[in-house]
């Protein structure tokens, strides 16, 4: 099983170097290294989410709502900003306002014992809904958000350390953080047995509650912490920020070998894969393929990985059933 | 008040009946016929997309790739339309489309066995870029008064496009409840092993469960297309979470094998319901997602809370024998020996 994995990866990895030549075949700016690193700015905050999203992922929920919790911290710390409250306390009250989200979410489903799935889709409302209302309170107009912030929050986001921009710096960090917790710490183990058979976790005495509030604040501490990136680089704070993040990071989780079901996935798998899905973005805009066209391309690219994921996985599956439908053309006619 | 909540649609109906009555009451003029007319014109799409997803849902699977699908199929719709195809011609050809659509989501579930939502997130995307594609960004507009003419109201106010909304959800009401083929869908999403032993077609049930979907998303595109007029890009977008939460609200188990038709009608009637009357007060638009997450939430924990209680108390009863019995206690009875369960 180790050993597929890291197949998997390495894999990951090659179609990532393959994808960027490619598109460097097609527009040779995408070469520069320059170019290869600040670009990774415009879609980092799709790293950042996914990474806890895997953790969920493999303790067997899912967390749909992170989109409307980036939204809600955005406002929120928009609007903390707009007060003329001290930048180091209003990003305090955001990463708060994030881990406060997530962990409404894990006693949410903890006290009802629902599906994650459906939990998630009505904090979705509940965050989304929120983040506009205090958008509305605040005067913001739909489109143009609360912006005018002081400058060295705003430059925040264009920042370089060693000559890298800080999101990838941070990205890196929180990359390395999680997969220290997820491979290598004890936590991570319990959230692997917890995926595969939460039953079995229970009589284990593993703190399976506890790693529900863990998981799930992890997810709104890092929506926390993907708003303010956000909110920083863009110059304004909208309650939509984070409308388009969700299914990125879930595509990325998934690429990266999440099994949606719990019980597998590897940090450096998505953390590879939100790359992926990030330089397809891009490298399609480079090449000037209008933005919309891209989103299908994203789409088809996580169809084809996955079936050819399926296809390896379920080989023996798919033989008898050729042969069958061969054998019997008549079944075919579903 | 354990029945009510047990029996779902019950429930949602008694909270539509409810929501009427504060409207009312606190707006005389609002009592008649025309508002529900009104509520149920802007409920159209919702429903469609709620019973659509109860036929998937049911199966234990889950589809969110419906928004983009009515986006295509409106798209499709009035494409053909405008390139001079008639009316009749034109919605068999969205119908087609979003049959593949939903045709594709099955096979990609069924026959790959992938996962549902990762399949149907895929989809979800590819349909979105696919129609944007066709259309080159573009929208589409100055469509026919032939289509728009179908959303007009003819009888109690409710237009042709309405009537056919009623029937689609009696046909699938009495579909899913009464025959045979209606109750593989159950028998599937309640015990996918069970139910190929019993001699259910499974996989044809599912491709078909998800084909359905498609279909009713192409109605649902049909609909949007004649009642605003022209095709924006964004079309349904959203919209595949939104009649998730209805389903949910109607009583329909992501976990398959319960829920009812009626049920996912009555959750996409309650959800519209709330925004129509939060524009009826006059409320800013602001409050509508936070209003119908509180209620959404409401409802499951409710929901959750009682199902947990039932379980313990279940499992109460199911072990209360095995409890060794007071010391001292009378009559002790002996622990019924069935021989019968041996075999």
């Amino acid at each position: 099983m180790n050993k597929l994995k890291l197949n998997w990866e390495v894999a990951l990895l090659l179609i990532l170097v393959a994808e960027i030549l490619l598109f460097g075949a097609i527009n040779p700016r995408m070469l520069d290294v320059n170019m290869l690193l600040f670009s990774t700015s415009d879609f980092i905050c799709i790293g950042i989410v996914a990474l806890p999203l895997t953790l969920v992922i493999i303790s067997g929920g899912i967390d749909i709502s992170l989109g409307s919790t980036i939204g809600l911290c955005a406002i929120a710390l928009g609007v903390m900003l707009q007060a003329g409250m001290p930048i180091s306390l209003a990003v305090i009250l955001t990463l708060a306002v994030g881990l406060l989200c997530g962990l409404f979410n894990a006693a949410l489903i903890h006290y009802t014992g629902i599906s994650p799935l459906v939990i998630t889709l009505g904090t979705l409302y509940l965050f989304g809904g929120a983040a506009l209302l205090l958008s509305g309170m605040a005067g913001a107009t739909g489109y143009e958000g609360i912006g005018s912030f002081p400058d060295t929050f705003t430059n925040f986001a264009n920042l370089t350390l060693f000559g890298l921009p800080i999101p990838l710096v941070m990205f890196a960090v929180i990359t390395l953080l999680f997969w220290l917790l997820t491979h290598r710490a004890r936590f991570g183990r319990h959230i692997f047995l917890i995926g595969q058979n939460p039953r079995a976790a229970r009589y284990a005495a593993l703190p399976v509650n506890g790693s529900l509030y863990g998981v799930y604040g992890m997810v709104g501490l890092a929506s926390a912490i993907a708003a303010i990136v956000l909110v920083s680089y863009f110059g304004s704070a909208r309650s939509d920020l984070g409308r388009d993040l969700l299914m990125p990071a879930l595509t990325a989780a998934v690429l990266g070998g999440a099994n949606i079901y719990g019980g597998s996935g590897s940090i450096l798998g998505t953390a590879l894969a939100a790359l992926l899905v990030g330089y397809l973005q891009q490298g399609l805009q480079m090449a000037g393929v209008p933005n919309q066209v891209s989103s299908a391309l994203s789409g088809a690219l996580l169809i084809v990985v996955v079936i050819g994921r399926s296809v390896s996985l379920h080989r023996d599956y798919l033989q008898t059933t050729w042969r069958r439908l061969r054998g019997h053309k008549k079944l075919t006619g579903v | 008040m354990k029945k009510l909540l047990r029996n779902r649609e019950l429930s949602a109906l008694l909270a539509i009946v409810a929501l009427f009555a504060v409207l009312v009451a606190l707006n005389h003029s609002y009592f008649s016929l025309q508002t529900l007319s009104m509520i149920f014109t802007s409920a159209q799409i919702l429903i469609l997309l709620a019973v659509g997803a109860t036929m998937v849902m049911l199966t234990r699977n889950i589809d969110v790739s419906v928004g983009s699908t009515v986006g295509l199929c409106a798209i499709a719709v009035g494409v053909a339309l405008n390139s001079g195809y008639g009316l009749p011609a034109a919605m068999l050809f969205a119908l087609l489309i979003g049959a593949i659509a939903g045709f594709f989501n099955g096979v990609l579930v069924v026959w790959l066995r992938i996962p549902a939502i990762v399949a149907t997130l895929g989809t979800l995307g590819l349909y979105r870029g696919g129609m944007l594609l066709w259309t080159g960004g573009k929208w589409i507009e100055g469509l026919p008064a032939s289509l728009k003419a179908l959303s007009e109201p003819v009888a109690i106010g409710v237009s042709p496009l309405g009537f056919l909304v009623l029937i689609v959800v009696a046909i699938a009401a009495w579909m899913l409840a009464r025959t045979a083929f209606g109750r593989d869908f159950y028998a599937v999403g309640d015990n996918l092993a069970a139910a190929r032993q019993l001699g259910v077609a499974v996989n044809r049930t599912r491709l078909l469960a998800f084909t359905f979907n498609g279909m009713l998303a192409a109605i649902a595109g049909i609909i949007f297309a004649s009642q605003i007029g022209f095709v924006p890009n964004q079309t349904g977008s959203g919209l595949e979470m939104k009649a998730i939460a209805a389903c949910v609200l109607g009583g329909i188990s992501l976990l398959g094998g319960t829920g009812t038709v009626i049920g996912a009608f009555l959750g996409a009637f309650f959800l519209t319901q709330i925004d129509t009357v939060l524009v009826l007060f006059k409320l800013p638009a602001w409050w509508n997602d936070f209003i119908a997450g509180l209620v959404l939430l409401g409802v499951l924990v409710l929901d959750g809370r009682l199902r947990q209680a039932l379980a313990r108390h279940q499992r109460a009863q199911k072990y209360s024998r095995f409890v060794p019995p007071l010391p001292g206690a009378k009559n002790v009875r002996q622990f019924p020996r069935k021989k019968k369960d041996v075999a």
